[in-house]
């Protein structure tokens, strides 16, 4: 079984952001990057499984040189090798377009599954997956908790609203976007670090976007805060009253 | 004649026949690759007051220890009578009982005879009558029957000065003597009694820093892995154990009901060279085996608060050896633990042990006013993750703050610090612990820190010890130090009551430092002893990555050692390290019903210390 792990780094979660001085894009300088939390649920599930039912696990990733270290981590971590596409323009293409990238070199190893993270720290648009098992031809699940092998192809836990879940039986190839928290991460290790020395990357260059990207970043901002106070004047009963009315059609908390 | 030598030829082939083995297993286990005879001077010191002097065995258990001390000194008084003895029954002897010289040692000889035969008698009834636990529930037959060797031995000597010459006693007793002495060579490599032959060696030899982890050597050492991971120290070390279970008698997890002995640790070390021999690439440790006491459970129980290893009268450094086997265990990945695994974690991704965003630093820096270290003050404050991040580790750093600004002491803190890697150092993450203290190294380097202070005796030892596999940081010490030295500008409290001072693990055992931290409470209150102090003064229970591992089994080691120091009366505890005070924080509520106050040295100080101006 061969299972490829599409991973992407992100500014780590506890950076201070700046914005760039076009208000395109962050201040990339003094930045220090992590993998996406969900995408290192996604290779952990994949290690599991490998180890359960054996295979190879690729981490495929896009971006500029700085994500071969997620890349390293991910393969000290066990993963069997790795496949870097070379991009340094990932913030102008939008989502199809990151997809379609990521098609290129999935397609060329034709594997059984791929599994990503249910969406990105950094943009949060949920789509990447889901647009790349579009282009691949292939069935996918989402917000995936668990994920077990049957005899004619996967057995999948995935999480709905409310505590609830829902189970799906579904065939290979598949892809799946994993959900946090779904299992155990393991931590990095010495042994790991060191035999990821020997571990192969493939290197291959971004083809250019095949058209123009339909979403057009206009700007970039800090979340604005505000604070607004209103005064409710009245009788007790009146304030009252207000009171219960914007808790429940406001604030929607009753 | 023949008879003797045909003997004497058996008893040295029964020893050999044992000892061979051993011998061939130590010498053919891997080299100590930091392993250097310098400092000569301190081994050779260690050598005369340790071995021939016996004063660990007798400082720490007096009466036991005195009386071994004899035996011991008796077996040198010894050695020649012995050597004469056999030498002249093969008509070879070297000293003549009617020499002057012969006439003088063999009185001499006597008298210790008397002190060795009273000894080792003592030691007997102590061993199968009164029966210390530390000596192991199974009675030990072998040293009964080596007591007895021993005891007839003194005795057989003594009888001959009673007996008339040539007659049919004299030939009895020594021939009883000789048989006793050949019974008793062979059966030293088959029992503990091999301390004899290698503990002087193993003294003389053990690693020269208390509680040493070594380096890591190549690319394929991850720890204490397999029989092939094992040294020829630790090898010498494991054979060398005598048995005497100092080591569990002072031990935290041993005496708390968890499955960790520091003793077994030893022992199952020996069993498994006895079993694979040196070089065998069966795992050290056991997943699970209740028998064994390799086991991956043992081994994560310990706290490292080093006092097996500070108790061992032979030299055995048990340190090395249990944080080695964690080393196996963690950078191999085998070692899963759901708060070990968190741990990581959090000190991969957040650079602390709390887990916390390193924005709360930032943000608790400011609120304090804290200069941002730029190379013109003297210090460099070093906040560490409790200080930086923990509610009561910010208290203390803030008074220690104040006590600085009293005392005109110029400081400022680095803008970004990562925990020094200590938790992770001592439950074997090499890959963590190194990367923190090479960004720990690079950021003091950055910033041109020339000396470092700390509340936190673990953040001290790490910095100053532990990071010299990577580099060579600044010089270091703790708060209790920096205070002694000002204690002449510090103001004295005449009414802080009665003030207990716990011994921190990692300042006392590990730094030597405890009269310093007494001279602070000294000036803030009367100083009270616990029990237990100084250097067998008793662990908190967080050491060793403990304080982040969740749940301990069996009863809580804060809870023993908090309701010792309740126990004093004394108004209050006062502590020198972050860690033992957040373990007795909780632990003195739940032991006693008005717990005492609980307050770091530099809180005690800094309560006397004039309001700040604002």
């Amino acid at each position: 079984m061969k299972i490829i792990v599409a991973i992407k780094q992100v500014p780590e979660r506890d950076a201070q952001i700046q914005i760039a001085a076009n208000g395109k894009w962050i201040d990339e300088d003094d930045l220090t990057y992590a993998i996406n939390e969900p995408d290192a649920y996604a290779l952990e599930e994949a290690l599991q499984f490998k180890e359960k039912n054996g295979g190879e696990v690729i981490v495929l990733c896009a971006g500029p040189e700085r994500v071969t270290s997620t890349l390293r981590d991910a393969l000290a971590k066990g993963a069997d090798r790795a496949i870097h596409i070379e991009a340094d323009d990932l913030a102008q293409r939008d989502t199809l377009g990151v997809a379609e990238l990521l098609a290129v070199a999935v397609k060329a190893e034709s594997p059984d599954l791929i599994l990503t993270g249910l969406q990105s720290d950094d943009l949060g648009l949920g789509q990447t997956g889901v647009v790349l098992a579009e282009l691949l031809g292939i069935p996918h699940a989402t917000i995936i908790m668990q994920v077990e092998k049957t005899d004619t192809g996967l057995r999948v836990k995935r999480e709905l609203e409310d505590g609830w879940f829902q189970h799906v039986d579904m065939p290979l190839p598949a892809l799946l976007t994993i959900q946090s928290g779904g299992n155990k991460l393991r931590y990095a290790t010495l042994m790991g670090i060191k035999k990821a020395k020997s571990k192969e990357t493939n290197t291959i260059a971004a083809a250019d976007s095949s058209e123009a990207a339909a979403l057009k970043l206009a700007r970039v901002y800090l979340p604005e805060k505000q604070k607004k106070t209103v005064m409710l004047t009245g009788t007790p009963e009146q304030i009252a009253a207000q009171l219960v009315e914007k808790l429940k059609f406001e604030v929607r908390v009753i | 004649m023949g008879l003797l030598a045909f003997c004497i030829l058996i008893s040295g082939g029964l020893f050999f026949w044992r000892f061979g083995p051993i011998l061939r297993t130590i010498l053919r286990s891997k080299e100590d690759a930091d392993f250097s005879l310098h400092p000569l001077g301190r081994r050779v010191w260690e050598f005369f007051w340790e071995v021939l002097c016996q004063a660990k065995v007798i400082e720490q258990r007096p009466a036991p220890g005195i009386a071994h001390a004899f035996v011991f000194w008796g077996f040198l008084a010894f050695a020649l009578v012995s050597l004469n003895h056999f030498a002249a029954g093969l008509r070879l002897g070297f000293l003549p009982p009617e020499s002057l010289v012969g006439r003088f040692y063999f009185d001499f000889a006597a008298v210790w005879a008397v002190l060795v035969a009273v000894s080792i008698a003592s030691l007997f009834i102590r061993r199968f009558f009164v029966r210390p636990i530390w000596l192991g529930k199974k009675i030990s037959y072998e040293s009964g029957f080596i007591s007895f060797l021993i005891f007839l031995l003194m005795v057989t000597y003594l009888g001959a000065f009673f007996a008339t010459d040539g007659s049919v006693t004299v030939k009895a007793l020594w021939w009883t003597h000789t048989l006793a002495l050949l019974i008793f060579l062979p059966l030293i490599p088959h029992t503990k009694h091999l301390h004899l032959v290698l503990s002087p060696l193993t003294v003389f030899l053990k690693r020269d820093e208390f509680s040493k982890i070594p380096p890591l050597a190549g690319d394929e050492d991850f720890g204490l892995v397999s029989g092939k991971d094992v040294t020829q120290l630790i090898a010498l070390q494991t054979y060398s154990c005598v048995e005497c279970g100092r080591c569990t008698e002072h031990c935290p997890a041993a005496t708390t009901g968890k499955v960790l002995n520091p003793k077994e640790i030893i022992l199952g070390m020996r069993s498994y060279l006895n079993e694979f021999g040196a070089d065998s690439d069966a795992p050290l440790l056991k997943e699970d085996a209740p028998t064994s006491h390799l086991s991956m459970e043992a081994a994560f129980q310990c706290t490292t608060c080093g006092s097996c290893e500070f108790q061992c009268p032979v030299g055995i450094q048990h340190l090395p050896i249990i944080v080695g086997l964690r080393r196996g265990a963690t950078n191999t990945g085998q070692w899963e633990d759901t708060y070990g695994t968190k741990l990581f974690l959090a000190l991969e991704k957040n650079g602390n042990a709390l887990g916390l965003s390193a924005v709360e630093r930032d943000k608790f820096i400011a609120k304090q006013g804290f200069p941002i270290f730029d190379g013109t003050q003297e210090y460099c404050l070093w906040l560490g993750c409790m200080g930086g991040y923990d509610p009561k580790g910010r208290e203390i750093i803030a008074d220690f703050a104040r006590v600085m600004d009293f005392l005109g002491t110029t400081f400022g803190v680095l803008k970004k610090e990562k925990c020094t890697g200590d938790p992770a150092r001592r439950l074997g993450n090499d890959l963590v612990f190194q990367t923190l203290a090479e960004h720990g190294l690079k950021a003091l380097e950055t910033a041109k820190v020339q000396k470092i202070v700390a509340i936190c005796p673990h953040c001290v030892r790490t910095i100053s010890n532990d990071w010299r596999e990577y580099g060579i940081a600044p010089e270091i010490e703790h708060h209790s130090e920096f205070m002694a030295r000002h204690k002449d500008r510090l103001p004295k409290q005449f009414e802080g009551g009665e003030i207990v001072y716990h011994d921190p693990c990692y300042l006392g055992r590990y730094r030597d430092v405890y009269e310093q931290p007494r001279e602070i409470v000294a000036l803030a209150g009367e100083l009270v002893e616990a029990p237990r102090n100084h250097e067998r003064s008793f662990c908190c229970g967080a050491g060793g990555g403990l304080a982040f591992l969740g749940e301990e089994s069996g009863e809580r080691v804060s809870h023993v050692r908090a309701k010792e120091l309740a126990d004093t009366g004394a108004q209050t505890v006062g502590t020198a390290c972050p860690f033992c005070n957040t373990m007795f924080r909780d632990a003195l509520s739940a032991v006693s019903e008005a717990p005492p106050q609980l307050y770091d040295i530099a809180q005690l100080t800094a309560r006397a210390l004039p309001p700040t101006k604002i």
